[in-house]
């Protein structure tokens, strides 16, 4: 079974930069201060979450292992 | 109002100190119609955060979108040469808007995320170790000429692949490129000069790198070219953009940070104590403190209401970094260089879609500056007062600072 993973989005960071909506758009969605919310960590697979995370301008998105919670990224 | 009495950006007062014009503005009109250059300047925090996270309503295509001359007027027989300039600024991909920006920046993104960049850390400190070295037998600095300058062209040349014999050129080349942003009527020759010469030196470049890619920063672009995302004179352009941009914000920000330190000696003694440790959170200090760009300019998409101004389609629009940084509704005593600062979130790589692509490169050679020049320059100190900034309302650039250290 695919692992899972807690994903969080650091809002004292975030600048709404997007590329994470870009690469995993059903993780990813901007609220209406246009900064990045991690709405649902099981919809896209978590190498995407990760590639989002790590193409993520200020390092701002923060992936555990749910069961673990092992530091994925960063 | 006071402040509408002294629209003029420009005045030596101004250029000298922003902080006490644009705090005022931000204190008294904060949405300011600027009567004498005929457009918006937006200063407080919220508004510039808002504004720079709402791309669909405020258009970064500035050239492509705005028929009207440029401001501050330019001598009338110079308006052939801005043809060139509106051409040439309009296949930056940082002047596009969605989708076109999206599939621009998608090419070059990758090459500057924080984990891309952190691979650079190793050379950024040995290209800084070699010229602090050269400055240390020289018992003095000028750290414009001598230190900010040459890192960063080092580093962005190194990233494009540019010969090290070239470095200078490109540097000379890039100088008259800083026209942009100022008043002179008689900047577009300089600026066209400087652009027509960047496209000359790196045609070559780019050239040879989409018949043997490699893995430098020119061979990613000439990849924008092969996926169809950019035309032969958008790799050109956006080359030179980004060796342009690649260091001469970095010059300011390392120019810009140590005077700061140099004026505040209780932060220089804390960064001291344990320069590797607190480089961090102090060069995110400088940035807000005294950001390496003032104001970036966008144009309205469509009419837009904003504090009960009508902002009307095609209004010129200019959010000043070195307000916002200062707006005391988002920072504790802004006024105060304090680099123990925590949170920071200065907007001195401004925000949303066009959020600074080389933040993570211009943060880690200033940590590794600042670092560098307390473990070996504790004593630094001005060897002069008499300091003077670049006439321009984009860039907050000193002439020279000229340190030593005994």
């Amino acid at each position: 079974m695919a692992r899972k993973v807690r994903v969080t989005v650091d809002h004292n960071v975030c600048v709404g930069n997007a590329m994470c909506e870009t690469i995993a758009p059903k993780v990813f969605v901007l609220n209406a201060q246009r900064q990045s919310e991690a709405v649902d960590p099981e919809g896209d697979t978590v190498e995407k979450i990760l590639d989002a995370a790590e193409n993520c301008p200020v390092s701002a998105i923060i992936v555990e292992d749910a069961e673990t919670g092992e530091r994925l990224f960063p | 109002m006071r402040t509408s009495t002294n629209d003029d950006m420009f005045t030596p007062d101004v250029i000298a100190d922003p902080y006490t014009y644009y705090g005022r503005l931000r204190e008294e009109d904060p949405v300011h119609w600027n009567e004498k250059y005929a457009l918006w300047v937006v200063t407080s925090y919220d508004d510039v955060v808002w504004l720079t996270r709402h791309h669909e309503l405020f258009s970064s295509a500035v050239f492509r979108n705005d028929p009207r001359p440029p401001y501050p007027d330019i001598d009338e027989s110079d308006l052939g040469l801005y043809e060139y300039v509106r051409n040439y600024q309009a296949d930056q991909f940082i002047q596009h808007d969605r989708p076109e920006h999206l599939e621009m920046r998608k090419v070059v993104h990758g090459y500057f995320t924080p984990k891309s960049t952190e691979a650079w850390r190793p050379f950024v400190q040995s290209a800084i170790r070699d010229l602090l070295d050269e400055a240390e037998a020289k018992g003095r600095m000028d750290v414009m000429r001598d230190f900010a300058t040459p890192l960063p062209v080092l580093v962005i040349a190194q990233m494009m692949g540019v010969p090290r014999q070239d470095r200078p050129y490109v540097r000379h080349l890039a100088e008259k490129l800083l026209n942009i942003g100022r008043g002179e009527r008689d900047r577009m020759r300089p600026l066209t000069e400087g652009m027509q010469g960047m496209i000359d030196y790196v045609s070559p470049l780019v050239d040879e790198r989409i018949v043997n890619p490699g893995d430098d920063f020119i061979s990613v672009l000439a990849q924008g070219e092969k996926a169809g995302v950019f035309t032969r004179h958008q790799v050109l352009v956006n080359t030179s953009l980004l060796l342009l941009a690649g260091h001469e914000t970095t010059i300011n920000l390392l120019c810009n940070g140590t005077l700061a330190f140099i004026r505040h000696p209780e932060q220089w003694e804390w960064l001291k104590q344990d320069p590797a440790g607190r480089t961090v959170r102090a060069t995110e200090e400088c940035l807000r403190y005294d950001a390496p760009v003032k104001s970036i300019q966008r144009i309205a998409s469509q009419d837009v209401e904003i504090h009960g101004k009508l902002l009307r389609r095609d209004d010129r629009i200019r959010w000043f970094i070195s307000s916002a940084n200062r707006d005391p509704k988002a920072f504790a005593v802004p006024e105060t260089f304090d680099v123990t600062r925590h949170p920071n979130p200065h907007v001195a790589f401004g925000s949303g879609i066009h959020h600074c692509l080389g933040a993570s490169l211009a943060r880690l050679e200033g940590q590794e500056a600042f670092k560098a020049l307390a473990e070996r320059f504790p004593k630094l100190h001005l060897e002069t007062e008499a300091l003077e900034y670049q006439p321009s309302i984009t860039f907050r650039s000193l002439k020279s600072l000229p340190v030593t250290w005994n």
